[in-house]
């Protein structure tokens, strides 16, 4: 095993054991209600807790001692650990945990009470969060730490981060920092931390770093991985400074610019592992991602104990109709797509269809039930016919026939929605509370429950179905909304499953996004499938169910993509890259693929019962923009577009509206590129040709200050 | 580089170079006027060559055919001559243009505001760096060299302030220059940079140094004076204007409000050609020459691009930056007398080198230029450079100096680490250590000088009259 070796040279080399923290708790409210019953770090990434993922990462790394830091839900995650493998005798891990008070309110208060508990008794230690997933040798972190340490003793802490792209997935947009680094000696001379929302606008750099370095990196592309190596100073750290409480925003942030404390801080930029932090609901669906694709080998799921005995990876389609009972029974029409994990004992009926999508164990799903992009917790039950896309099921959820359940929702564990339900994008759904049953939890969650009951007179819970027991929780800001940190109510949308759908049609100001999203891949050469990556779920080497399948999901990749680039505004070569590699990816003909664009680029333009005047402005602009795309997509012809736009022309209404215009642009884009003949309508001031190609990056930022 | 390989087709009408000439205001009281006659700073000798001829010299061995000197009007006689005269080398064609400023710092726009806008009004220098290959496909490429760090032991406030340099954003991966740190931001915020998070979204892995400065050359596609003549406010080339240049890289609402400068498409045929012009006009060996090459000079060269067709676009809108490495030779802009100082150093130790890998002797012989009358006794160091028609008296030494031609210097004169221009006359006796004498000064008899510097024409009284330290000699 991998991590035997890195055990026994540590043993080796410094005699000391490893020990590590595990910060278990979050302080943040992310994943509510989920997390009403049960602590995040207990939330099954691939059915499999969160928390184990995290021990798995550190016994990689040759950790000897683990200490776990709880406050919420105490009494669960001892259990967790008390079951969990690294309990036996022989694991090599000692895991212990500890019970922090309640009033330990922010990680700072938990460091402090590492402090005053005298825990770290090695010189150097590793600090984690609950929610981390890593193949990183922290071990080799661990040794760059120690022999900085030597020649400088005030290099406290080194932070591991990991290069991506801007838009990279697992990066998550409600919280990105901004790192400026010597890139000789990895100090980290300044940390900025950056939301989406408020929208930042500059970054401010201190003008004194360049005092002592000639020249510093500027870097926006990592991801803070969540993994510290700390000296044992670290803890008297925060003692002596009572108000530092997050680790990153307020601890690096404050020893970076005390003029008393004179430590460094590094970085550790890692390459080729992958590290990740569980922070919200949109990283958990990436993670996930990036798991069934096996990108974190050996942490997959396959190799942990609880997660091996109960999954395969695709499941058989056809499981033999003598199988023991306990197995679940997977019904022979049942469309199983790549990516999806089914736990053990699950039953899937007739006709249904799983699409990269994990479902817990003993869960129940019926006969011509679509469940997408989405995770099914543990016995859940999903009656015939409903749909469930993009959003996580707690566990023991019944959701009844014919429901629908759409992008973004979450249901809380026990809830009880439909028939028929029709749930809105972004739900969120848990039972009411009971008294008594929660003891362990604290003051907080109560009466954060509470008043979500309270205001339920106001929700209109018709959607929610006859049989529902749910209780609605209320999107809308607090009172004391907190801008300065990421938990601020409209930096958190961010950070929601299905975000980067739907976030742009809310009102705020949107955050550029300059690159496709998908583009970069931070695992190459970690194994063959990297060039997959390009779109969220593509699909990687495994065969293929049928061809109308490929069909389908290929139809619905394409649908995701444009929505993608739409919405965060890509420049019309990065769309067009990305719809490149799915045609490759997928095998298609590039008649289907400019039938996407078509019917996509069709759909986008508004209808309007205005003058024809502003339709006509309206969709040129929408062409203006897009129309490219077309043409960009590999091979231009014209005849066919027109073929294609006349076919839907019969099948929807609107292009009948929009139809004759399109057409009369597209040939206007595409025969004469000196825009010569001017329109008659004067609503739009530059010219089609011109945006299309100048546009590429409109976000809505125009305040910005101009020098004249 | 070889001249020969470039082919005269691509050397047509592919760049017009624009030197600036200014008053070198920063070089006084070297560029003050000798009475009625003025000292231009592209007229100051380094290594007694006017700073004029190493830009010129650089700008033809870049295969740059036509030449535009701006200069002040009341330049212009001496600096027509000087074109004119035989001791340039040069076969550029140059066009003189002058402005007319009754200020020593100009604030009136130039008369031509047609072929050249007004921000290109400061007083620039050059270091004569070879055009970068990039820059095609640039709108502006801007040469930037390591800031110099004087010696040790050299007080720099003896020589003025050296101009500090501003803070750059660039991205190595691109060669693009993102953000040039200005005074006026400085005022805005003291304490800190601000970056657009438009940039560090664009351009996620950048570089932030303030350790280089702007050599002052710049290739500028056409559109470039088409967008200087948009903004009439900018005074400056380098503080305003490619300040705002690099914004409209990323900043979204200047992109869209320049949309026809950025968007238009490229020109399969002009963009070949420009590339096939700069390539060899940036074929390596020609920093490989010598130190020569990468002398600074004190114009400002634009060289840029006039293709007879102006419509024709640049492919992409892009502000490139070329760092010039140390190794390749120092670059340094004389902007300030210690700059000058040095690079007079830098020629001599150079020659001294070059003297003695050629000549094998133990002591090689110092650089003398025909006509010099050296007395026999007189001991010159190899390190030391001797103008035409310069008398040196019996016992005398010189080393580390540069003197100009048609100086007399008398008897037991001791001159160290310092610059004579043209026609001075030191008497016998005096000492120099590392004086700037101008032109025409009269030193007079056991007078001991040390970092001095003097305007033309200046006499020091004789007998022990002793000045000390950064001693403005000025006018009598």
């Amino acid at each position: 095993m991998a991590s035997k070796s890195g055990k026994e040279k540590l043993i080796d080399e410094e005699q000391e054991v490893l020990q590590a923290v595990v910060l278990a708790d979050s302080w943040n409210r992310r994943f509510r209600p989920l997390t009403t019953k049960k602590p995040r770090c207990l939330l099954p990434i691939c059915n499999a807790p969160l928390l184990d993922w995290t021990f798995e990462s550190l016994a990689l790394a040759g950790v000897q001692e683990v200490f776990v830091v709880c406050r919420s839900y105490s009494e669960l995650i001892i259990q967790a650990i008390n079951s969990s493998k690294w309990s036996k005798p022989n694991s090599g891990m000692k895991i212990s945990p500890i019970l922090t008070a309640k009033e330990t309110y922010s990680a700072g208060d938990a460091m402090r009470d590492i402090y005053t508990r005298g825990l770290v008794t090695s010189e150097d230690f590793i600090l984690v969060h609950g929610d981390l997933v890593s193949n990183v040798r922290i071990d080799e972190v661990v040794r760059v730490h120690k022999e900085r340490r030597r020649k400088n003793k005030d290099a406290i802490m080194t932070v591991v981060v990991k290069e991506a792209g801007v838009g990279h997935r697992t990066r998550s947009r409600g919280d990105s920092p901004i790192f400026v680094v010597d890139s000789d000696t990895s100090e980290c001379l300044h940390y900025e931390p950056a939301f989406a929302y408020p929208k930042k606008k500059l970054a401010h750099i201190p003008r004194e770093v360049l005092n002592e370095h000639k020249q510093v990196e500027v870097r926006y592309d990592l991801i803070d991985c969540g993994i510290d190596v700390c000296s044992s100073e670290v803890p008297s750290l925060f003692q002596d400074n009572f108000d530092y409480l997050d680790i990153r925003r307020d601890f690096v942030h404050g020893v970076l610019t005390s003029d008393l404390l004179m430590k460094n801080i590094h970085i550790y930029v890692e390459k080729d592992g992958y590290a990740a932090r569980v922070q919200d609901t949109k990283s958990y669906e990436s993670v996930r991602f990036t798991f069934l694709s096996r990108w974190t080998f050996p942490l997959v799921p396959t190799t942990t104990t609880q997660a091996a005995n109960a999954t395969s990876t695709p499941p058989a389609r056809n499981t033999s109709p003598n199988r023991p009972p306990p197995l679940g029974t997977i019904s022979r029409s049942a469309q199983i797509s790549r990516h999806t994990l089914i736990g053990a004992s699950t039953s899937i009926g007739d006709n249904s269809r799983i699409v990269a999508s994990v479902i817990g164990a003993n869960c129940v799903i019926g006969s011509g039930v679509v469940i997408e992009d989405s995770y099914v917790f543990e016995g859940t039950t999903v009656e015939s016919g409903c749909t469930v896309r993009r959003s996580i099921v707690g566990s023991g959820v019944v959701v009844r026939e014919g429901s629908e359940v759409k992008e973004g929702v979450f249901g809380g564990d026990g809830v009880v929605v439909g028939p028929g339900a029709r749930l809105r994008e972004f739900e969120r759904l848990s039972v009411p509370w009971t008294r008594g049953e929660g003891e362990g939890s604290d003051e907080d969650e109560d009466s954060d429950v509470e008043d979500m009951e309270t205001s339920q007179g106001e929700v209109d819970k018709s959607t929610l179905g006859a049989d529902s027991n749910a209780i609605v929780w209320l999107d809308k800001p607090p009172e004391d909304d907190d801008l300065e940190s990421p938990e601020n109510f409209l930096n958190r949308r961010y950070m929601r499953l299905g975000a980067s759908l739907n976030v742009t049609t809310m009102t705020m100001p949107r955050t550029p996004s300059p690159s496709p999203p998908k583009r970069t891949t931070p695992d190459s050469d970690y194994d063959s499938h990297t060039d997959a990556s390009v779109s969220g779920r593509s699909d990687l080497g495994a065969s293929l169910s049928s061809g109308l399948m490929a069909d389908k999901e290929f139809r619905s990749e394409v649908r995701q993509s444009l929505e993608r680039a739409f919405a965060e505004d890509h420049s019309v070569d990065n769309a067009a890259v990305e719809l490149k590699t799915l045609r490759m990816a997928s095998n298609v003909p590039l008649s289907r693929v400019r039938e996407g664009v078509v019917s996509a680029i069709v759909e986008k333009i508004p209808v309007v019962e205005e003058a024809a005047k502003q339709r006509v402005g309206r969709s040129r602009r929408t062409i203006g923009r897009w129309g490219e795309l077309i043409n960009r997509i590999g091979g231009v012809d014209a005849v066919e577009t027109v073929t294609l736009l006349q076919r839907m022309k019969e099948n929807y209404r609107k292009t009948w509206i929009v139809g004759a215009q399109m057409i009369h642009q597209l040939d206007q884009q595409s025969s004469s590129e000196e825009e010569s003949e001017e329109d008659d309508d004067g609503d739009d001031d530059k010219p089609a040709g011109a945006v299309s190609r100048s546009a590429e990056a409109s976000d809505g930022d125009d305040e910005d200050d101009e020098d004249d | 580089m070889d001249i020969d390989t470039v082919q005269p087709a691509f050397q047509k009408k592919e760049f017009l170079a624009v030197l600036l000439a200014g008053f070198g205001n920063e070089l006084l009281p070297l560029t003050s006027d000798n009475g009625d006659e003025p000292s231009p700073k592209a007229l100051l000798p380094v290594a007694n060559k006017p700073l004029l001829e190493y830009t010129l010299s650089w700008l033809e061995q870049s295969g740059i055919k036509d030449v535009l000197l701006i200069a002040p009007t009341i330049h212009e006689s001496a600096l027509h001559h000087h074109i004119n005269s035989d001791t340039t080398a040069s076969n550029l064609s140059i066009d003189l243009q002058t402005y007319d400023e009754t200020t020593s710092h100009p604030s009136a726009p130039p008369s031509f505001s047609d072929t050249l806008p007004p921000a290109l009004r400061r007083t620039l220098s050059l270091s004569p760096y070879r055009l970068e290959s990039t820059s095609h496909g640039a709108i502006v490429s801007t040469c930037w060299y390591p800031a110099y760090a004087p010696e040790k032991g050299i007080l720099v406030d003896e020589w003025g302030q050296i101009p500090t340099s501003p803070a750059l954003v660039w991205d190595p991966k691109t060669d693009s220059l993102l953000h040039v740190d200005t005074p006026d931001e400085l005022d805005r915020n003291a304490e800190e940079y601000g970056l657009k998070m438009d940039m560090l979204s664009r351009y996620p892995r950048t570089r932030l140094s303030s350790s280089l400065q702007d050599s002052h050359v710049y290739v500028c596609h056409r559109k470039v004076l088409q967008l200087l003549a948009q903004k009439p406010r900018f005074e400056s080339f380098r503080q305003d204007f490619i300040p705002w240049l690099c914004k409209i890289q990323y900043q979204p609402s200047k992109r869209r409000k320049y949309a026809e400068f950025i968007s238009s498409i490229p020109n399969q045929t002009t963009y070949l050609s420009q590339s096939l012009a700069l390539t060899h006009s940036t074929t390596p060996s020609a920093a490989a020459q010598s130190v020569a090459t990468l002398v600074p000079l004190e114009e400002s060269s634009t060289p840029t691009t006039t293709s007879p067709n102006s419509s024709l676009p640049p492919p992409t809108f892009k502000v490139t930056i070329t760092i010039h490495k140390s190794e390749d030779g120092l670059a340094l802009r004389i902007n300030n007398l210690y700059a000058l100082l040095e690079m007079n150093r830098v020629f001599l130790s150079a020659h001294a080198q070059s003297a003695q890998r050629v000549g094998g002797k133990a002591t090689p012989a110092p650089q003398v230029q025909g006509g010099a009358l050296v007395d026999p006794k007189a001991q010159i160091s190899a390190d030391t450079m001797l103008g035409g028609s310069t008398q040196v008296g019996e016992r005398t030494v010189c080393k580390k100096s540069v003197i100009g031609r048609h100086c007399i210097i008398g008897r037991n004169v001791k001159i160290v680490g310092s610059i004579l221009l043209d026609h001075c006359v030191v008497e016998d006796g005096a000492k120099l250590d590392g004086c700037i004498l101008g032109k025409n000064t009269k030193v007079g008899s056991r007078s001991e000088l040390a970092r001095v510097v003097s305007c033309g024409g200046y006499e020091v009284g004789g007998g022990g009259t002793s000045l000390f330290w950064f001693i403005y000699v000025r006018r009598q």
